[in-house]
């Protein structure tokens, strides 16, 4: 920790310490150091009490045995060293063989001390170079007078520390230097000799050593990282064709070999059609052992489960939007009031600005409209609008924080908007989802529509632009709709101005078109079964059909998914979904939309993926990376529950990356330290040099999304199913290696500029989606194998 | 002094997830706007040169990601900022109450020598689309006055609308800051070694 104050000087160039002591001043004294050049040093204070001596006495004994201080210190016994000029008798110091005070000044208090080189005294009897040879590793003073170079001889660490204990010490060998002057040189170079060779073979030893510890750190630490078994990569280079797939599966789809698909995986890849196929046995999804009945009666079982927690989700996705709209009404009113200061034409005012928003909304790619449901907020927005707007919305949101049983809202609210937009949009669900378990045939694609078109996201922005619209069509008055339209001229999407022209219309184009995405022969057993198990179904559908007449109706039909699903949710919890379902939405629109795949369509799907998990998963909730994590799985298998199923398996590893969820994280720094430390020693210097762990937060991307925003889609996929398939292979983190793989395939780069931090975070920045993944790969296999060699060879 | 050697201030943007940390950064850095930027994951950064007050500075603008739960990361990017810009979303009420948050946060994980004075600047963004702003700018300016009165702008990084100015004013204020923490990093001329300095001074005497 002192090393953080650490001076560093090189005292090679001082030559002269002028020491300043003022009789009454308040300090104890003052060195300055004073070089060659005659360049004066920064001077040095010191406190009273003996500090300037001690530190000089520290300089004169770190100066031996190469230096001295000319004069040299006195010695006092029972005070040690003195100035020499103090009045007492004191004796040499042992460091002077020839000690020649020059005679000081009795009245001053200054002292100027040479630094003298003995070497340079010693010139003359140099003439053998020999005895350089075993002093060579210093050369001449090196001392710093404070600190030490800890962070340089940390680099091979036993090397370079261990030997100097067994080395004699130093002034031992200059001890016969100094005989050696006067004694014949036979002996001088006999001595000599004994001292190298002594040296040399502990050095040696000191080097095995060394060596011996550092393969036991890996034993220990790394050993856990790779399969101690190497699995060759012979004939594996081909990866998995369809050809060696349909070899390896047997008539029912029972894979016996998985050993050798994953080996094929890891070392040559799948070919790109195959991976529909085989990355729901790479992610564990699918049993090799399984057959293939078995596989299909486990997805469709799978898509069942999954379709009814999205209608759990979806349920409650309603009422955040409900509350989400009084919300962004208080607030506007508020706005409104704060800016015109009308309070008695807010009211009327309410659904204009609604449905203006909307339309903005709609037309803009940022959905803002997700924000506004931060719960937190809520309560003093809705007690800053009592004050100024007292009436209408008073019972109104009261109800809504308190109970968010829309039932009850739905009475005591004036604008009825709300209410219906649940009407409006469960009734369909209900239909699409017990639909969904009925038909066999590819109901998936049916439900992507079904949601698209009833979850009030409209092609291009999912931003519940089209849930105003519903509002604004069930709040049964065409005024607001010609307001709508005069107050948004500037709107220019066509469809838009033509829902919001004709409400009615339109909302029966919503049950229309979600009844067509379903099979058109199961309609009426759909219907049969709604019925059956709830007594709103069928007027549901009429309120769809018929719109704003069905006040009643639509209520019953509100409450009915909420107590279907088991009764009222906990303002906790619509909180914290609402909360996820704004984030989810914010993320999902921004999720590779230069991709060719995420059309607005495919965004719906990967959206329900997500809200899905996070639905399952409230505790943990949305994080940012989920989207990423979903969206190249979703390419590949372009089915939802599907992928919601492969996702998890995903997820059952890479959770524990995300913060607040374990550490995981660190661990990845530290093995990716502790790797370079071991393979790449000069990386691991020059890292060291520059600082500490935060070093490695360049690495933090790749390992949250697994390498997905550092390469193309292209290459996600191949690295993705070869981390995948490592796991059975060679590494379980197959990531660390890739990682490592990054690092060293740019490590001229990095080392010949001496990047710091920053550096290499704007460089791998830089390099997103530019690397060169085949040579990544085998790379990374390549230090895997380096690794598991080094374990291996005990 | 500044003029001595390069100089280099440290700015980092916070706010909301959503609310344009990223467009801001490179409205401003590269004079354009894309739609197509992902939610930012771990931390980038920009560099631009600017003149400040006839000195050429590098500002160093560091974007971070939105969700707070990632900003366990933040010390390592916080540290050494010389300004701090709070980014929230006109149109979306509740990026403009999580400002406080973010304000406290960062004065903990970057824990400057002077949090009363450390200069923030307060970035109300996306008023392209005032039909939409529910945060109005009185509110705003209201909040940044109470909290040292930190400069407040009203931007859009879509359009670049007063993205130059509220970056300047930001260079300004950091290079203030910066200015200061010079001050006190000057080469001392001296070194004292008085009071606790005298511990040291002992651990000399071992390390020798």
């Amino acid at each position: 920790m002192y090393w953080d104050y650490a001076i560093n000087l090189n005292l090679d160039e001082v030559v002269y310490v002028h020491c300043h002591q003022k009789s009454e001043g308040e300090h104890g004294g003052t060195i300055v150091l004073v070089g060659q050049d005659g360049v004066q040093r920064s001077p040095i204070i010191f406190p009273k009490g003996g500090h300037l001596l001690a530190f000089l006495s520290c300089l004169e004994n770190g100066l031996l045995p190469h230096g001295q201080l000319d004069p040299p210190l006195w010695s006092q016994r029972g005070k040690g060293k003195v100035f020499p000029r103090l009045r007492r008798k004191s004796r040499l110091t042992l460091s002077s063989t020839e000690t020649e005070v020059p005679p000081i000044e009795e009245e001053t208090i200054d002292y100027v001390f040479q630094i003298i080189s003995k070497k340079r005294r010693e010139d003359i009897m140099a003439s053998h170079e020999l005895w350089q040879s075993p002093t060579c590793r210093s050369p001449r003073v090196h001392l710093a007078s404070t600190s030490s170079s800890s962070t340089t001889s940390n680099k091979s660490i036993s090397i370079d520390h261990s030997p100097l204990p067994l080395t004699p010490p130093p002034h031992i060998l200059t001890g016969n230097f100094q005989t050696a002057a006067t004694a014949p040189s036979g002996t001088s170079l006999q001595i000599l000799c004994d001292t190298m060779k002594r040296q040399i073979i502990s050095r040696a030893f000191y080097g095995w050593l060394a060596y011996c510890r550092h393969l036991r750190t890996v034993r220990t630490h790394l050993s856990g990282l790779v399969h101690i078994d190497m699995i060759s990569g012979e004939g594996a280079e081909g990866g998995m064709t369809r050809e060696v797939w349909t070899g390896l599966m047997k008539e029912d789809g029972y894979v016996e070999d998985a050993g050798e698909a994953f080996r094929l995986a890891y070392y040559g890849g799948v070919e790109p059609d195959l991976r529909k196929e085989v990355w729901p046995f790479l992610l564990g999804h699918h049993l090799f052992h399984s057959t293939r009945e078995e596989r299909v009666q486990k997805d469709l079982e799978f898509k069942q489960s999954y379709e009814t927690t999205m209608s759990e989700w979806l349920a409650v996705e309603a009422i955040v939007r409900q509350k989400d709209k009084e919300v962004m009404a208080v607030n506007l009113a508020k706005l409104s009031n704060e800016s015109t200061s009308g309070t008695d034409s807010v009211p009327p005012n309410l659904p204009t600005l609604d449905n203006n928003l909307s339309n903005d909304v709609f037309e803009d790619n940022m959905s803002s409209l997700s924000d506004d449901s931060d719960e937190a907020p809520v309560v003093d927005e809705y007690e800053d609008a009592l004050d100024s707007n007292p009436e209408p919305l008073q019972k109104g949101d009261e109800q809504s924080n308190t109970q968010p049983d829309p039932q009850h809202q739905a009475p005591a609210l004036i604008e009825t908007d709300p209410v219906k937009v649940s009407v409006g949009k469960k009734p369909p669900h209900q239909d699409s989802l017990s639909s969904g378990t009925t038909r066999s045939d590819s109901p998936d694609e049916g439900m992507g529509d079904d949601m698209e078109e009833e979850d009030s996201k409209p092609g291009g922005s999912k931003n519940g632009g089209q849930t105003d619209d519903e509002n604004s069509s069930h709040t049964n008055d065409v005024p607001s709709c010609t307001e709508q339209n005069s107050s948004c001229p500037s709107d220019t999407k066509p469809p838009q101005d033509q829902e919001t022209g004709s409400p009615l219309i339109k909302t029966c184009l919503i049950s229309i078109t979600s009844n067509q995405s379903m099979d058109s022969g199961h309609m009426s057993s759909v219907s049969d079964t709604m019925s059956g198990h709830e007594q709103a179904g069928p007027s549901q559908l009429t309120v769809c059909m018929e719109g704003e007449e069905n006040c009643p109706g639509s209520r019953s039909s509100c409450i009915s998914p909420v107590s279907s699903n088991g009764g009222v949710y906990t303002t906790e919890l619509l909180e914290s979904f609402g909360l996820n379902l704004h984030r989810i939405d914010k993320d999902v629109l921004r999720c590779d939309r230069n991709y060719y795949y995420f059309t607005p369509d495919n965004l719906d799907k990967l959206r329900n993926i997500m809200c899905t998990y996070v639905w399952e998963h409230l505790d943990v909730g949305y994080m940012q990376g989920m989207c990423d994590l979903v969206a190249p799985i979703l390419v590949i298998l372009d089915e939802e529950s599907l992928t919601y199923a492969c996702f998890c398996c995903l997820m059952d590893r890479m959770a524990a990356n995300f913060p607040t969820t374990g550490g995981v994280m660190d661990n990845h720094f530290a093995n990716m330290r502790s790797l370079i430390q071991i393979l790449d020693a000069e990386m691991f210097e020059l890292m060291q040099q520059n600082g500490d762990y935060t070093h490695f937060y360049f690495c933090y991307r790749w390992f949250l999304l697994d390498f997905k925003r550092e390469l193309v889609y292209d290459d996600v996929f191949r690295v993705w199913e070869s981390i995948w398939a490592a796991q059975q292979v060679s590494s379980a983190h197959f990531n660390l290696f890739i990682a490592l793989a990054l690092v060293e395939l740019y490590r001229d780069i990095i080392l010949a500029n001496t990047m710091d931090f920053t550096d290499i975070i704007k460089f791998f920045n830089e390099m997103a989606e530019r690397h060169d993944a085949k040579a990544v790969l085998s790379l990374a296999r390549d230090l895997v194998l380096q690794l598991q060699t080094l374990i291996d060879n005990k | 002094m500044a003029t001595k050697k390069k100089v280099l201030l440290k700015v980092i943007i916070l706010g909301d997830t959503g609310v344009g940390k990223t467009s801001l950064m490179n409205q401003y850095v590269n004079r354009k706007f894309s739609n197509q930027y992902k939610a930012t994951i771990g931390a980038d950064f920009l560099t631009k040169e600017v003149m400040v007050d006839d000195k050429i500075v590098t500002m160093q603008i560091w974007d971070t990601a939105g969700q707070e739960r990632f900003q366990s990361l933040g010390v390592a990017f916080y540290r050494g900022a010389d300004c701090c810009v709070l980014v929230f979303d006109v149109s979306a009420h509740s990026s403009f109450k999580s400002l406080d948050s973010w304000r406290d946060e960062f004065l903990i994980q970057a824990s400057p020598r002077d949090p009363e004075n450390f200069p923030f600047v307060v970035l109300g963004n996306k008023v392209d689309l005032e039909g939409d702003r529910v945060v109005s700018s009185k509110k705003a300016q209201q909040w940044c006055q109470s909290k040292n009165n930190m400069p407040y702008f009203e931007t859009s990084a879509k359009e670049g609308q007063n993205v130059e100015q509220a970056f300047q004013t930001i260079a300004r204020n950091a290079l203030k800051q910066e200015s200061e923490v010079e001050l006190y990093n000057e080469f001392p001329g001296e070194i004292k070694l008085t009071g606790e300095g005298s511990r040291n001074n002992g651990g000399d005497n071992c390390a020798c």
